[in-house]
């Protein structure tokens, strides 16, 4: 039985956070990530509420709706854990915890969705893909690696400052100016893309040889270019590649 | 290199395992198309084949995202699916890929991020079911099995996965049969269309990249590289 001022053990800290990997394993339209925070929760609830009926309580007070980014998820895991401890011990309403899972699941999605999935993956993403030509299958194990050393230091980093501070969490993951780096890492996206065309442009040229080879690489970026406009002008994009394809498909077999 | 359907089958396996990865497990990254397709590629023996497959998936999924409860295209179906059918009729020329081959199964194959989306939506209602009966099995102090369902939810990812990657790959094996009959010409022009659907997927890239001024940046990009490759040529004559 945890008491005032007791902790869970590490071990079972060290469970939760393993066991949130699977946080989306059974995303569904009406809870979202509920059976997945249970999952994770599940060796917590068990140690903080040997009594049946108190684990059944806060079982369902956990399978309600849930739901933000996965990754970032691990602050409120940590933090849930951290009024868990203090709800079990008596010291705070069990409303608590759902008003904590509320107020800071949507801003905390807004976050990570910003953060990871529109700056960090793209940026790595682009990157990696334009240096595919020099690292061969090199550039893919970059491209995890880079990704990854930033993504799960993160998550440990956010699943321990929700583990200590809860509600202070905020100010932490403030003070980590998440949007401020990830506008920086939108910029290195959207250059790398370009290089990756322009390579790919005149490699294919320069192994055509002569100057219709060159004419046709150059033709090829120019379709990027008017391709940038026109996605911009929500033509779909896959009419774009196959117009792109039949165009320069044509005009290759005629040179 | 002779293929069967050992291929096949490992084609589906590597396919469901990172459609699991992408959807129920870790999230890190190597659903991505560049990881996908070049480990698709690495296991089939295609390895130039699924690099440059995932290179130009990358781009053109570079700015997909699942925002909130919108699901984008599955652009992991549609690296690993692609690069199956690919690598497969790459094999079967017995010359290995070409970005002939490359740009035929692109266009053949464009339609599986759609279809994979299609599919998660499916997999979905499964999902919402297994909540339901995990609400059910909380009520009655089964918590145990409540919390289990979460895993429920996993097995039925891997095996429509698994099936719909050993299918691309199939394809990709007769329709490699069928390679030799086509006239070269058309050829040539498909691998011509290979540049031409990566600068289109540049684009999409800049665009997707979100940054500000994306159009300045990729320029920049372009432009760098241009000067690299035209500084190249000149030094080697």
């Amino acid at each position: 039985m945890i008491g005032p001022g007791t902790h869970l053990p590490k071990s079972v800290e060290l469970r939760v956070f393993l066991r949130s990997l699977l946080l989306q394993a059974s995303w569904n339209p009406k809870g979202m990530q509920n059976l997945g925070l249970v999952y994770a929760l599940y060796p917590a609830l068990e140690v903080l509420y040997p009594d049946p009926e108190r684990r059944r309580e806060a079982v369902q007070r956990h399978l309600t709706f849930f739901n933000t980014h996965p990754y970032v998820a691990a602050a409120i895991v940590g933090g849930v854990l951290y009024h868990e401890e203090r709800i079990a011990a008596g010291e705070e309403d069990p409303r608590r915890v759902n008003e904590f899972k509320g107020a800071l699941m949507g801003p905390l999605a807004a976050l990570g969705d910003g953060f990871f999935w529109l700056s960090l993956r793209p940026a790595a993403g682009a990157l990696c893909a334009a240096l595919v030509p020099w690292l061969g299958a090199w550039a893919a194990v970059l491209f995890l690696v880079l990704y990854n050393v930033v993504h799960l230091t993160l998550r440990a980093w956010l699943f321990r400052m929700g583990l200590q501070l809860g509600d202070r969490l905020v100010e932490a993951v403030a003070r980590a100016r998440l949007p401020t780096r990830g506008a920086r890492l939108r910029a290195v996206a959207a250059a790398s893309a370009g290089a990756a065309a322009a390579y790919l442009a005149f490699t294919f040229g320069s192994q055509q040889g002569g100057v219709g080879g060159w004419l046709l690489a150059g033709g090829c970026l120019a379709l990027g270019a008017l391709s940038y406009v026109l996605v911009a002008r929500k033509v779909p994009t896959a009419v774009l590649t196959a117009m792109a394809a039949l165009l320069a498909g044509c005009l290759g077999a005629w040179l | 290199m002779h293929v069967g359907w050992g291929h096949v089958a490992l084609a589906g396996a590597w396919g469901a395992l990172v459609s699991l990865e992408r959807r129920a497990f870790l999230q890190a990254m190597f659903s991505r198309p560049l990881v996908a397709a070049t480990g698709m590629g690495l296991l089939l023996g295609q390895l130039q084949t699924g690099l440059y497959l995932g290179m130009i998936l990358e781009l053109f999924y570079l700015g997909t995202a699942s925002l909130g409860a919108a699901l984008p295209e599955n652009d992991t179906l549609a690296a690993s699916g692609t690069t199956a059918a690919a690598a497969m009729m790459a094999a079967q020329t017995g010359g290995g890929g070409t970005p002939a081959i490359w740009s035929l199964c692109l266009l053949l194959f464009s339609g599986l991020g759609l279809f994979g989306r299609w599919v998660d939506r499916r997999m979905e209602a499964h999902a919402a079911g297994l909540s339901a009966h995990g609400l059910e099995l909380a009520e009655h102090g089964e918590l145990e099995r409540a919390v289990r369902q979460n895993l429920w939810g996993i097995w039925p990812y891997a095996l429509v996965y698994f099936a719909l990657n050993t299918v691309c790959a199939a394809l990709g094996l007769w329709i490699g049969t069928y390679l030799s009959h086509v006239p070269l010409v058309v050829l040539r022009g498909l691998a011509w269309a290979f540049p031409a659907m990566a600068s289109v997927a540049a684009a999409i890239a800049a665009r997707g990249s979100h940054a500000r001024s994306a159009a300045a940046w990729g320029l920049l990009g372009g432009a760098v590289m241009t000067g690299a490759v035209l500084v190249m040529a000149w030094v080697d004559g």
